[in-house]
């Protein structure tokens, strides 16, 4: 079962490179917020009731719901639907994050003494370097923060991979899921859309010293 | 030879159940199942026009690909029973027949000297091109998975033990619908409903034929599709008997059916610079599939 | 072994006198007495050869103590399978070449040297191919690149053609300096030239010596190695020679490289290294680059010959693939990896040299009839030709690997053998080579898509440009090489089997403990299903295609004009062209290609002046490895330029200095 939820959780990463719709993408991340729900579920049998209760609820409430809903009322605000040329165009992209793919799935191969977490190394490898590569090739501000949001899925799965034996660990992941959600609001509250007319990242490098 | 007679049933009322799908999700009664067999039984005994640049490629493209999408049919197993054709790495065979059919739609296509006819030729062997490695991909893992290579060599062993093989199952489904939905040109790659030619693929390429040839080649759509429904029937018949066997083969004739009027009535069409996307994720998710059947067969280190 | 020698070294001055006399024949019968020769040559090398492919290798040493030690003269089965190739291409490429020069006859020195090099050329390629004394192979090799570039500068008044011939001169010079390396390199482990010394050679030295000389014999076949642009010989030679030396060219002399390749695996015992399999490897991830680099840019070509050439590159890959399958067979002891990557590497060679040297004999025809090889004004000629048009879509589906053609069966038998490892392999290797069968599926896809454009634009349709009048007709002198060559395509591909089984003698050679039973039931059996598979094919599409005649004969068959959706004015230039059929393909590949387009916009609704819109593909590892270096290179040694002004003074001058300074420094004890 795990198996099926982490390449269902590959196969929405190579939807991600190549969509250009925002609306879609922060769907795809609800996908992903559920898929890791149900990992949760089944991965962390041996940390206390109290511990779990608290991950799920994190992930379903969290990451399924109060994300995308926030990105969707940013999407809303600042009226922005598709996302503008990116650097890659999207058949390349596809090309890159197959390759990542691959390559994280040839890396993770060399490497000794993993004890059955392949499948889970290989699947959060690929979607950190997706998250990273998403921030690099993609122009509005808006998906680099989804992009990001990618990349700390990527280390909840690695964190979920040992949480059985070190369950601090993913209490840091969902640390740094609450660290987005203010960000997210940050951008809600001050309405950071009003002040960017365009919501490239043009005009940030214009900020440099 | 039951594959055979059977995928030859099929054909019969695909169209027809296709169209009869799309007219009630519009809400409409719609024509028979038969309909789309009487249309093609017509067409067969009119007489023909030819455009004046055509040359004989024209005139023998239509059967060429006929055949060729017949001996495909040939290589496809019942069960555990042989097609007509069956060697180690038949499916290669399959898919390059299939291909020798497409290269001379395509070059008749050009032989009008039509834009029109150029711009689908075109579009038809982009598509194709991109979607061709996605089935080669979905072989390999079935090839991996039951360490066979041949077609039936393949399906006579195949078996769902566990769910994580179900589960392959359903993904290899998934993809094998959407090849099918690009090989044929239905949406959401090409509407063969739409009259305007810069939006057709399939279409706009038999748009100078009339007669005989419109009649063959709408003929050799439907079996293509009774094709790929017989090979998707093959991932579940496996080793049971003949009678449900046939109930299968039937069942799942008829279910794609269903799937493809109703994946026509309820989306549209995907835009033109989306559709190679689209084609070549199919390559990304057969590559995925091969990963997961590394994993299953405990090849991990 | 003496009487042998005896009594080839007069068989050898005759043919290098008969060459020679070619010069005195009168300029009429000249291209039939050279033919004449080349048969004969072709007779006197095809009756060894067929005999080491049936079992019985010919081994000759004529000893020379003096300058090049012994020379041991060796026919077994690659080479006697290799020769047959080269006779082959040389007698459909001598034929089609009697017609194709007619158009010459007033330059009769030009003919003259031309057939003596051809001639030259031939005997060349066969010494290259059995001589294994390593200086001797070397001198051939030489012959080889210089006849063959001659070949090219036919007609050498034209600045493009002499600089294409120079450009491959060059290159061809680079792969002599590398196999000299090479060469030398045994000579001083081994002591002598002869190659089967390679055998006892250290560890150490196996793997340096065989990368040099792979690394030369590569460059001569074409193989795209990326950082080392030096295929860019293939796309400008192949179109600046007359189409016969451009299909002996890519028929057969690209195969020489290949061929050097595989005598060095045979000849180095790199077993011993334990290197084998990760080799194998290497040469199958090169030539999957290569071919999908090769094909790539074939599609967006403007010239037929050049699109050709670049394709020539593409098949290079897959016999190359097939070399490397089987080098990671030798190196994991599989032997039915082994056998599937040699027999499809093998099989392909012959394959390709049928149909690439066939698709070069029609574009000749081609470039007779229109005077021109660009795509982008041709149109329409099918019926003008209609023989060469339906030996060309032969050829063409030949190269896709379609069946029931000759290219579907080594593809089939590659592709057999990629799954079989993949079933066996381990995990990253069996990704690897689910990789490379994508890739092939792809390779096969932009093929297609390659030639059903080189195909669709040039026959069908109308003609896009007007064309100059020309009275050149169809006749036998330009349609027997393509009709020879198109029944053996389609005789490989019906009955693949009895071809195959030639076959099993140079597998033997690279397979230790080569089975023949399990080769016959493994391949041949299999191939036997396929032969039904093919002739089925074949044989329902004439029975469809007898049933429609039965059906329509009586029904009203009329001719109308194309339907135009209401304007049917101008159809010529509405027609799609080259440029727009693969339009899509190179706004998704444009990472890798170099296109430069000239189109000037319009800001108007109505224009008034013509506008016009223009590609112009270049070949970007060229543009960007090759020209600006060079470039730079030229513009900094311009600098330099006053040095040599021509005036004898100044050179005087410099002598004096020189001398001034070494005396200086040998005063002062520098030196």
């Amino acid at each position: 079962m795990k198996a099926i939820i982490l390449i269902l959780f590959a196969i929405s990463l190579l939807n991600i490179s190549i969509s250009n719709r925002l609306r879609g993408f922060a769907r795809l991340l609800t996908l992903q917020g559920f898929l890791l729900f149900v990992l949760a579920f089944i991965q962390l049998n041996e940390v206390t009731i109290l511990n779990l209760v608290f991950v799920l609820l994190e992930t379903l409430v969290f990451k399924t719901i109060v994300l995308p809903l926030f990105l969707d009322y940013v999407i809303k605000k600042n009226r922005i639907t598709r996302e503008t040329e990116p650097y890659v165009p999207y058949f390349v992209s596809l090309l890159i994050v197959t390759v990542i793919i691959l390559a994280s799935f040839i890396i993770v191969q060399q490497i000794e003494g993993l004890s059955g977490n392949t499948l889970f190394f290989i699947v959060a490898l690929s979607t950190i370097f997706t998250g990273l590569y998403i921030i690099i090739s993609r122009k509005k501000l808006i998906t680099h923060l989804m992009g990001y949001v990618v990349v700390e899925n990527g280390v909840f799965i690695l964190s979920l991979a040992i949480g059985n034996e070190m369950p601090m660990m993913v209490n840091t992941g969902i640390l740094i899921d609450l660290f987005i959600g203010v960000l997210v609001m940050g951008i809600f509250v001050n309405k950071i859309g009003d002040v960017f007319q365009e919501a490239n990242n043009e005009y940030l490098s214009q900020i440099r010293d | 030879m039951h594959g055979l007679i059977l995928i030859l049933i099929v054909s019969l009322f695909f169209g027809g159940i296709v169209v009869k799908t799309k007219s009630i999700c519009a809400g409409r009664k719609g024509p028979g199942i038969f309909q789309p067999l009487k249309d093609i039984w017509r067409l067969i005994r009119k007489g023909a026009v030819f455009s004046e640049t055509a040359t004989i490629l024209t005139r023998i493209a239509p059967s060429i690909y006929f055949a060729s999408v017949l001996l495909a049919v040939g290589c496809i197993p019942f069960g555990n029973v042989r097609g007509l054709l069956s060697f180690q790495g038949d499916f290669v065979f399959f898919a390059y027949a299939l291909a020798l059919g497409k290269f001379f739609m395509i070059i008749a296509a050009l032989d009008t000297g039509s834009s029109f006819e150029g711009m689908g030729a075109s579009r038809e062997a982009h598509f194709s091109m991109l979607a061709e490695p996605a089935f080669f991909g979905v072989i390999g893992s079935l090839a991996l998975y039951t360490g066979r290579t041949s077609f039936l060599d393949i399906f006579t062993y195949l078996h769902f033990g566990n769910y994580l093989s179900y589960a392959l199952g359903s993904v290899m489904l998934i993809i094998l619908v959407i090849l099918t939905l690009i090989e044929n040109s239905r949406m959401p790659v090409d509407d063969p409903n739409t009259h305007l030619e810069l939006t057709m693929i399939h279409e706009v390429m038999v748009l100078d034929y009339s007669g005989f040839d419109l009649g063959l080649i709408q003929y050799t759509t439907n079996l293509k599709f009774a094709m790929y429904a017989a090979l998707m029937a093959n991932l579940f018949t496996g080793t049971l008997r003949a009678l449900p066997d046939i109930l299968i083969f039937l069942g799942t004739g008829f279910l794609l059916a269903v799937i493809v009027g109703g994946v026509e009535s309820f989306t549209a069409r995907l835009r033109m610079g989306r559709i190679p996307q689209f084609a070549f994720s199919l390559t990304s998710y057969a590559l995925l599939l091969f990963l997961l059947v590394l994993f299953i067969t405990g090849r991990f280190s | 072994m003496d009487e042998i020698a005896l009594k080839l070294l007069p068989l050898v001055v005759a043919m290098l006198l008969g060459s020679v006399l070619i010069a005195l024949v009168e300029t009429k019968l000249k291209s039939l007495f050279a033919y004449v020769v080349l048969v004969i040559i072709v007779i006197g090398s095809s009756v060894p050869a067929i005999r080491a492919l049936a079992g019985h290798p010919l081994e000759v040493i004529i000893k020379n103590p003096q300058v090049f030690g012994d020379i041991p003269i060796r026919i077994d089965a690659l080479s006697g399978w290799f020769i047959l190739i080269i006779n082959l291409t040389m007698l459909t490429g001598g034929f089609y070449g009697i017609g194709y020069l007619k158009a010459y006859r007033k330059e009769n020195t030009n003919l003259s040297l031309h057939w003596i090099l051809m001639v030259i050329f031939h005997l060349s390629m066969l010494s290259v191919c059995v001589i294994q004394n390593g200086l001797l192979f070397l001198i051939a090799w030489e012959i080889m690149s210089l006849s063959s570039m001659l070949l090219v500068i036919f007609e050498h008044y034209k600045p493009e053609t002499l600089r294409a011939g120079l450009n491959y001169l060059v290159q061809m010079h680079l792969s002599v300096v590398l196999l000299t390396l090479g060469v030398a390199g045994l000579y001083l482990q081994t002591q002598s030239f002869d190659f089967s010394s390679a055998m006892q050679l250290d560890n150490a030295a196996i793997l340096p010596l065989f990368i040099l000389l792979f690394l030369g014999f590569a460059f001569k076949a074409g193989f795209m190695l990326g950082f080392i642009p030096l295929h860019t010989w293939l796309p400008h030679a192949h179109p600046a020679a007359p189409s016969h030396v451009s299909g002996i060219m890519s028929g057969v002399m690209i195969k020489i490289g290949i061929f050097g390749i595989l005598r060095m695996i045979l000849l180095f015992p790199l077993s011993k290294t334990g290197y084998l399999e990760i080799i194998g490897w290497i040469i199958l991830g090169v030539s999957l680059a290569s071919g999908l680099y090769g094909v790539m840019l074939a599609i967006i070509q403007h010239n037929l010959k050049k699109l050709l050439a670049y394709h020539s590159i593409e098949n290079i890959g897959i016999i190359g693939m097939g070399i490397g399958l089987g080098c990671i067979g030798l190196g994991i002891d599989n032997p039915y990896l082994s056998a599937a990557g040699f027999a499809s590497a093998l099989l392909h060679t012959l394959n390709h040299s049928l149909f690439k040297s066939s698709l070069f004999y029609a574009a000749g025809n081609v470039y007779r009839a229109a005077h021109t090889l660009n795509l982008e004004s041709l149109g329409g000629l099918f019926r003008k030709m209609p023989h060469t048009a339906l030996l060309f879509l032969l050829s063409a589906l030949a190269i896709c690997g379609l069946p029931p053609f000759n290219g579907f069966i080594s593809e089939f038998i590659l592709y057999g053998g990629l799954y079989q490892g993949s079933l066996h392999a381990r995990p990253v290797g069996a990704l690897l080579l689910i990789l490379t069968i994508l890739g092939l599926a792809l390779i096969g896809g932009l093929a297609m898509l390659c030639f059903t454009k080189a195909f669709g634009i040039v026959f069908l349709g109308k003609g896009r440009k007007p064309l100059p009048e020309s009275d050149w007709q169809e006749g036998p002198g330009n349609l027997i090489p393509l009709y020879v060559n198109s029944g053996l395509i389609l005789a490989i591909g019906l009955f693949p089997a009895t071809f195959v089984k030639f076959l099993s003698a140079p597998l033997a050679l690279f397979i230790p403990n080569f089975n023949l039973s399990f080769f016959n039931f493994e391949l041949l059996d299999n191939l036997q299903q396929v032969s039904r598979a093919t002739v089925g094919l074949l044989a329902v599409s004439l029975i469809m295609l007898g049933i429609r005649y039965i059906v329509t004969h009586r029904t009203v068959q009329e001719v109308a004009p194309t339907w135009g959706c209401g304007y049917n004015g101008g159809a010529e230039r509405m027609q799609y062209t080259a440029t727009s059929f693969v339009r899509m393909y190179r706004k998704l590949a444009a990472p890798v290609l170099l296109v430069h387009r000239k189109n000037v916009e319009f800001p108007e609704i109505f224009p008034h002046e013509k506008r016009t819109y223009e590609t112009h593909p270049e070949d970007a590892l060229e543009a960007n490895l090759i020209d600006i270096p060079i470039d730079l290179m030229q513009r900094f040694l311009s600098f330099f330029r006053f040095i040599q002004n021509g005036k004898i003074q100044n050179y005087l001058l410099y002598g004096l200095v020189f001398l001034f300074l070494i005396g200086l420094l040998s005063w002062s004890k520098l030196i």
